[in-house]
């Protein structure tokens, strides 16, 4: 595939990638460390006959891309942890009515206001129920500045073909982080989209909730002469609200399943340096995920400089977790330091995952980014 | 090369940012690796800021320089330069504004502690005191010969606004002359 370098920043790549995935509407409140995501797109969408707006607040942003997603359009909102907080009500009616929408979260130190201009994995856990109820997240994180282009652009193929919002997290270090991104040419990105599924038949015959327990809703552009009925309520195949004992049961088991039936579609890893770790004694397995990854993989380097072979397990897709590779790694590899920039907020995901309590971990909350020195010397001093 | 860590370091509003961007878009555009990473405080002017600016010829992962092994700093303020001295490896060099920033006698043994009036050369050799982060770039990059002249002063035209093009080349010259008096 062919690509194109481009000189920016992470929270740029991430609107840039937007546009080019055919989001036709942003709407947004800036907010620390996620504010150029916003900025940059209010600039490029009007270019090519897009909207953005800026609402009263975060609560108003994502009800804005709700009702642009309804009307069929591709999606966006950006924001930071308050921001995310203020959305959850609404990430779960997106869930709920099953809306397609993308939102992006560039991390900073919590909870509540915390360290608005410094770095952070707070959200991590935050991301994968941001709002009450029985579903799924599916939460793409980038770990280099390509990815911040990459994954948004990947988020905007999920949401429609998953028909749900896609959270993509990035933290302060990539969103800010300027420097060089090989990235998809736009006519890639473009040949790559497939656009979220539409009834073609009578609009008498039109039940947009009236799916296979494994597939998602199907949501004709409103105004187009197909009528349903939107609500956050349990409802029935018309979207009109129902108590129906089996009826409730199946649509919120069909929200769990429709994704989880189709987890090979959604994850992404990454295994830098791992090809020779065969499982021998001394081998050491990092687990790292966004922005720390690229600490632990500068640590790898001097940690083989060193004598000591290491490698890094990095999951792009975050949520739902690799669960399978992570255990296949963890029962491999005896040695294993997960790295965060939170209290063991993903730890615990991979110690349900591996079945193992054994697990070294090395955890920063001071809003600092984790440098590679303090990785090797952790490594050379826990194993 | 080995891989050349500089740090910048003053208050919001200076345009520190900007050099440390035009650093690594040079080194980029020369076939290299850069990456620039700036923290700052939720007080945007006047809170203490940092750049840090990372040049290789190798992939570079981790975007932040390591405290302890950085090369080359640059202050124009006394609290940030009290704040991010200790990141300098001892013997590197650290350029004040001596006008802003005192450093102490033990500083002075510690590192190779360079005065340019840099604020003063912008606002009255050059006429413009926005142009001071030019000034910076072109003492930064004399010291460290860090990148093709020419390149970087084509990244940082194509940077700025037209209208400013003829002022900012006099700044990276009157720059490069503080430095190389400096150097002698």
């Amino acid at each position: 595939m062919a690509t194109r370098e481009v000189i920016s920043t992470g929270n740029e790549l991430s609107a840039m990638a937007g546009v080019d995935a055919g989001c036709t509407f942003f709407g947004g409140y800036p907010l620390t460390p996620s504010s150029e995501v916003m900025h940059v797109i209010s600039d490029l969408l009007p270019k090519v006959g897009g909207t953005c707006i800026q609402m009263e607040d975060e609560i108003g942003a994502i009800c804005a891309v709700i009702g642009a997603g309804m009307a069929g359009s591709r999606t966006m909102t950006g924001t930071s942890g308050p921001g995310m907080s203020l959305k959850a009500e609404n990430l779960g009616l997106a869930q709920m009515a099953e809306v397609p929408l993308v939102c992006v979260n560039v991390m900073r130190g919590g909870p509540s206001t915390g360290l608005p201009t410094r770095v952070s994995q707070g959200d991590i856990k935050q991301a994968s129920n941001p709002s009450h109820g029985d579903y799924r997240s599916i939460t793409l994180c980038a770990g280099n500045l390509a990815e911040c282009y990459t994954e948004t652009v990947r988020a905007f193929n999920l949401a429609d073909r998953f028909m749900q919002p896609v959270i993509v997290l990035l933290d302060e270090t990539i969103g800010h982080m300027h420097g060089k991104a090989d990235i998809p040419t736009v006519e890639d990105v473009k040949t790559g989209i497939v656009p979220r599924k539409s009834f073609d038949g009578p609009a008498e015959e039109y039940f947009p909730y009236e799916c296979n327990a494994t597939q998602p809703a199907v949501l004709n552009p409103m105004f187009k002469g197909y009528r349903y009925h939107f609500t956050g309520l349990h409802h029935d195949k018309n979207g009109f609200p129902t108590e129906e004992i089996e009826t409730c049961r199946k649509l919120i088991q069909r929200l769990e399943d429709k994704v989880m039936a189709h987890q090979d579609e959604l994850e992404l890893n990454e295994e830098f340096m791992c090809d020779d770790l065969t499982g021998e004694e001394g081998e050491v397995l990092i687990i790292a995920y966004g922005s720390v990854s690229l600490a632990a993989k500068e640590a790898i380097r001097h940690l083989r400089a060193d004598g000591i072979k290491a490698g890094l397990f990095r999951p792009i897709t975050i949520w739902p977790s690799p669960a399978k590779r992570i255990k296949e790694m963890t029962d491999k590899i005896k040695n294993v330091l997960v790295v965060e920039l939170n209290i063991r907020q993903y730890t615990d995901e991979i110690e349900r995952a591996s079945g193992r309590l054994d697990l070294e971990g090395l955890y920063k909350v001071n809003g600092r980014a984790i440098s590679p020195h303090e990785i090797t010397s952790k490594v050379k001093e826990v194993f | 090369m080995a891989r050349t860590l500089m740090r910048f370091t003053g208050v919001g509003g200076q345009g520190v940012l900007l050099a440390g961007e035009i650093f690594a878009a040079a080194k980029i555009k020369s076939g290299g690796h850069g990456l620039k990473t700036a923290t700052y405080t939720s007080q945007v002017r006047g809170g203490p800021t940092v750049v840090d600016i990372s040049l290789d010829d190798e992939e570079i992962f981790y975007p932040y320089a390591n405290d302890g092994e950085i090369n080359f700093m640059l202050s124009v303020a006394q609290m940030s330069y009290v704040l991010f001295k200790s990141g300098v490896r001892k013997g590197g060099t650290i350029v004040i504004d001596p006008n802003l920033v005192s450093p102490t006698k033990e500083d002075r043994e510690t590192w190779n502690i360079v005065d340019i009036p840099i604020i003063t050369i912008a606002k009255e050799e050059v006429g413009n005191v926005i142009t001071q982060s030019v000034v910076a770039l072109a003492i930064a990059n004399t010291m460290m010969n860090a990148i093709d002249k020419q390149q970087l002063i084509d990244v940082m035209l194509s940077k700025v606004p037209a209208k400013v093009h003829d002022v900012n080349k006099i700044a990276y010259e009157l720059g490069e002359k503080y430095a190389k008096e400096a150097m002698a």
